[in-house]
């Protein structure tokens, strides 16, 4: 029976060519974008499970409220161990420190900059599942110049595994010896380091409980909760950090800090919800988004349905063709059930065709969907048992899905009306059809509209007044690099044509550069009441005319104000904290010795226009400026069409200068544009399959279109004798489907107005959403739409109405 | 074999109700050969569905060897259908999807017969019917006599106990027509029970008896030697 079945649905295929291609066509492309996005969200799910403690691992979070609020993924150094000192449910920490997140290290004559590097407690490898491959686990980072490092970092620098025992030099020239050798640590995971430095170095001895810097990892004992432990933190605040903070901040009791409006909190956070569920900024690598995975898997769905409704409406249009079929079988003796089987069995043969063919097309586009979602995703990972199975039980669920309403419709079929012959099977099924092409261009219009949207807010925010001036600003990274001689280096270069202006500086207002975060009182006193939270940023003279920031009250740093050593430019934001009216000449201060508690003031010389140093997604926060050296990176700002010119120039310079030190630079603009690589992706992502779903709706659509033709070819034959024009044929045929888009259209407006704007809520600084977007995605769809359909009415009009009749 | 009695067909359109079959009643017995005759619209065609167990009477009494059939459910007839009725139509009806040799197979697969049987089963039909040779093409490469042969076959590969044939030579020229009267007579001569539907006095004469309709009513019987 089955084989029957199969003969027959196969044998349908080859007769039905343009209608069997639309079909499986559209049921790949929509599998195809299926199997991708699966690849995606099942790696993202997938993030730091590979550890075997996984589910008893959290990271220690900090929440502080001083002035300004934070969330750090941090903890101080001390909290970790005195937490497992304390309580016996702690089975274990691990501290990972990563500095400022990079180290230059030599290889031969030159040094190298990595950036996967970090500072860890040994039990990292007893806590996280990181095997090494050489070297002794318990041991391997007690001792204070030893470093773990991995396969590939190993192959970089002695083209060897065998490395046991060689030492590696950072600039600074210290030397760490190599103890132990890690496998890669996967890329699903929240940290990927390279290198393992021992955290019992004295350079990272802080040994306070005030000073946030560490990731603090804790292993929880088996049977403990992440509640109990969080219970024991009130405890630990109470005995361990309001000692120091009384000293610091001049108060007496929680009460009294908490009172004030202050707030320091700690919580764990689950380790396998780091990638997709932290939002904090500081995290070690950039994390994913829950939202997206939840978006993304909607798409997917929704293109397969789109997909699926494609076959449903073309099955039953043209179920005229397969009526006659029904009912001679229904003649001989088939039952209803057996007539489902078999167009099930036929959606489901179309389905695993599409499947075959939707592996090669995944094939082929997963490097560039790589590329675009910034993933390392292979295509052996779909035959892994978990996703095969499910690929392999995909064309059944959607032959279901797609064939059981064809087959509920078709076997319907009276036999005794449809061997007649009289009975209008095209009419039939035909509200169904339409809500269902609704559906489809509904979704399709709402995947559109998103992407605009999408689209203008990056586009509004690459153009937002920032409050600076990224264009032509090149950073010269490392420039520390160079010691005494960067103020040096800085002139001379400011000495060649085509620099406009340049200055010294670690801190900047895109993502890849120094932050600062201190505690001011504006009264001389540290009160809860008087303090405030501020960005602190070092700069120097040059640096507010460089980046073109605008002072709207007293003046910039000179040299000609020897004061200026203690002066301070704040923001408006900061300037706000004062309330109204002039700030300048007043005075902010900062405890400058933590034993004394002794306060150093700073005088308020001008003010700085808002700009925006953290991300549009941000509100701005108070920051001042202070004179003084931070050599990170120099900033030039160039005036010459010819930039390459002035690249080589620097460069030259730098070598001069530099013994052997890589030269590396960016550009700030795109250094800004980093900082919304996420919204980026997404963004191409999303145009990506929303294309995609027009195409695979309008491939519906097309077919739908033909069968109609196809239907009506004599009616067309009739009219056109009687002196139908063409043009008025067309408009004939294609009315009908452009009410359904329009309706499609109207359907579409509310929904996509509004997930949109749940979108945009992240943004502090967003577009508004304007009509014009929606005008633009009716207007694509309505186009589409008719090219698609006008195909068929012209050739139906445009044909010898007597060779139509005569066909009859 | 079969009595229907006061049996009544109607159809509804908006506006109209046509009377199909109204209070029709007759007998056939096992092993006839009956012709029914009657000018276009009168209600032949209707009458052979209700026989043929595809359609419902709207009143009165079908009785099929001994069981009322009427109100039977779609899944009772059907089951009753595929065990004891042939169906020969003017259009042939073959699935052009299907070879010949697939086209007889059909209802012994839904009469679950199995593979080996089935095979030998077709081929001994098609061997009388004398298009063996042709089993593997399919209905588009045969003549339109072949094709009705082939549907005869159809009809009659499950050994049934009736044949109904609604116009089999309609679209047949006058030789072919010929060769599916004889083969009618054949398996009628053989013990199955035809009823036929024709427009032809000539065919009509291969019958046992020919009954005469008008207007969805009886109007006179024939009894041909
Ligand atoms: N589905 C239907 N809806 C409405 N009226 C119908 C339907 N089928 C048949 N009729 C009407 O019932 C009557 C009998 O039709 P039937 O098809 O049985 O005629 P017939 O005797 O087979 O005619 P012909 O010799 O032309 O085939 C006709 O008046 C026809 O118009
Ligand atoms: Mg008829």
């Amino acid at each position: 029976m089955i084989k029957n079945y199969i003969k027959t649905a196969w044998r349908n295929l080859l007769k039905n060519k343009v209608y069997s291609i639309l079909n499986i066509l559209g049921l790949a492309i929509s599998l195809a974008c299926f199997i991708l996005i699966a690849l995606y969200v099942v790696d993202e799910l997938s993030y730091d499970r590979f550890h075997e403690k996984a589910e008893r691992i959290y990271r220690i979070n900090s929440d502080i409220t001083m002035g300004e609020s934070q969330s750090l993924p941090f903890t101080s150094d001390m909290m970790g161990p005195t937490m497992k000192q304390d309580y016996p449910q702690v089975e274990e920490f691990v501290r990972i420190y990563t500095s400022n997140g990079s180290k230059l290290l030599r290889k031969g004559n030159e040094f190298i900059q990595e950036n996967r590097v970090a500072h860890a407690d040994s039990t990292i490898f007893e806590v996280f599942t990181l095997p090494l491959i050489a070297g002794d686990p318990d041991t391997a980072l007690k001792d204070p110049r030893s470093v773990v490092i991995s396969e590939s970092a190993a192959q970089k620098y002695f083209s060897s595994v065998d490395v046991l025992g060689e030492t590696l030099e950072t600039i600074q020239g210290t030397e760490y010896k190599i103890t132990g050798l890690m496998q890669d640590i996967p890329s699903n995971s929240h940290f990927r380091f390279d290198f393992l430095f021992s955290m019992d170095n004295d350079i990272y001895r802080f040994g306070n409980h005030i000073s946030h810097n560490f990731h603090t990892y804790l292993l929880l004992r088996e049977g403990t909760t992440a509640q109990e432990i969080e219970a024991k933190f009130n405890d630990y605040m109470d005995r361990y950090v309001m000692p120091v903070a009384k000293q610091v901040l001049n108060i007496n009791s929680r009460k009294e800090f908490e009172d004030a409006g202050n707030k320091l909190e700690y919580s764990l956070f689950p380790i396998t919800r780091i990638h997709l569920y932290s939002d904090r900024v500081m995290e070690i690598r950039p994390g994913g988004d829950i939202q997206y995975v939840y978006i993304f898997s909607a798409v997917a769905l929704f293109i397969l349905l789109i997909a699926c409704i494609n076959f449903m409406n073309l099955s039953t249009a043209r179920s005229a063709g397969r009526a006659r079929e029904v009912g001679i079988r229904k003649v001989l003796g088939s039952a209803r059930k057996q007539l489902i089987q078999q167009f099930l069995s036929e959606a489901m043969l179309m389905a695993a065709l599409a499947m075959f063919l939707a592996v090669g097309i995944t094939y082929l586009s997963l490097p560039a969907f790589n590329e675009i979602a910034a993933k390392t995703l292979s295509i052996q990972r779909i035959f892994q048992p978990d996703i095969l199975v499910f690929l392999l039980v995909l064309p059944f669920l959607v032959g279901l899905l797609a064939g059981s309403y064809p087959a509920l419709f078709l076997s319907g079929f009276k036999p005794v009306q449809v061997l007649k012959g009289n009975l209008n099977l095209g009419a039939k099924g035909g509200t169904f059809r339409n809500v269902l092409v609704v559906f489809q261009f509904a979704t399709s219009i709402i995947l559109i509209i998103g992407t605009i949207v999408v689209y203008q807010q990056l586009d509004y925010i690459q153009n937002k007044n920032l409050g600076f001036n990224k264009e032509q600003v090149i950073v010269v990274n490392e420039t520390h690099v160079l010691g005494q001689q960067a103020p040096t280096f800085k002139n001379e270069v400011l000495e060649m044509t085509g620099i406009k202006n340049g200055t010294l500086s670690g801190y900047l207002p895109v993502s890849g550069s120094s932050r600062s975060d201190n505690t001011f009182s504006k009264e001389a006193v540290m009160s809860t009441e008087s303090s405030f939270g501020m960005q602190q940023w070092i700069i120097d003279e040059d640096y507010i005319p460089t980046m073109g920031m605008e002072l709207v009250q007293g003046r910039n740093f000179s040299k000609k104000f020897s004061t200026d050593s203690t002066a301070v430019i704040l923001n408006e934001s900061a300037a706000k904290i004062f309330g109204p009216g002039d700030v300048v000449g007043k005075k902010i201060y900062r405890v400058s010795n933590f034993e004394t508690g002794e306060l150093t003031s700073y005088e308020i010389i001008g003010v700085v226009k808002n700009f925006h140093f953290e991300t549009l997604r941000q509100n701005i926060g108070p920051l001042g400026f202070m004179l003084g050296n931070s050599t990170g990176l120099a900033s030039f700002k160039v005036n010459a069409a010819n930039i390459s010119q002035v690249l080589i120039g620097i460069e030259q310079k730098w070598e001069s200068m530099s013994t052997g030190m890589p030269f590396s630079y960016r550009f700030m603009d795109e250094a800004f544009d980093e900082m919304y690589r996420t919204e980026q992706r997404l963004g191409k992502i999303a145009l990506i399959f929303s294309l995609l779903a027009i195409l695979v709706a309008c491939l519906g659509l097309f077919g739908l279109s033909t069968f109609i033709a196809e239907k009506r070819i004599k009616e067309i034959g009739i009219r056109k004798i009687l002196g139908a024009s063409v043009n008025g044929l067309v408009q004939m045929l294609s009315k009908d489907f452009l009410k359904l888009v329009i309706i499609a259209f109207v359907v579409a407006t509310p929904l996509a107005w509004y997930a949109m704007n749940q979108w945009l809520q992240d943004f502090v600084y967003r577009i508004e959403i304007s009509w014009l977007y929606f005008a633009a995605a009716g207007f694509l769809a309505l186009s589409i739409a008719l090219a698609t359909v006008s195909y068929h009415a012209v050739k139906a009009a445009m044909m010898n109405p007597a060779k139509n009749l005569r066909s009859e | 074999m079969i009595t229907i009695d006061n049996l009544e067909k109607f159809y509804r359109t908006e506006e109209v109700q046509t009377v199909a079959l109204n209070k029709l009643s007759f007998q056939v017995k096992e092993g006839e050969f009956v012709a029914i005759m009657g000018p276009s619209g009168c209600g032949k065609s209707t009458l052979l569905n209700i026989l043929g167990l595809l359609d419902d009477p709207d009143g009165g009494s079908f009785v099929f060897n001994g069981t009322e059939v009427s109100g039977f459910n779609e899944r009772k007839r059907a089951n009753l259908r595929k065990h004891n009725i042939g169906f020969v139509f003017q259009s042939f009806n073959l699935i052009d999807e299907l070879t010949v040799f697939e086209n007889v197979e059909l209802p012994l697969i839904y009469t679950g017969v199995k593979t080996a049987d089935r095979k030998t089963r077709v081929h001994e039909v098609l061997e009388k019917m004398g298009i063996m040779h042709r089993r593997n093409h399919f209905p588009q490469q045969l003549s339109g006599g072949q094709q009705q042969r082939v549907a005869v076959a159809r009809a009659v590969v499950n050994n049934p106990k009736l044949i109904l044939a609604d116009e089999p030579t309609g679209n047949l020229d006058s030789s072919n027509g010929n060769e599916v009267m004889d083969l009618l007579t054949e398996l009628n001569e053989a013990g199955t029970t035809i009823i036929m539907v024709t427009h032809s006095e000539h065919d009509a004469k291969y019958s046992h008896r020919i009954i005469r309709m008008l207007d969805g009513e009886k109007v006179t019987e024939n009894v041909l030697v």
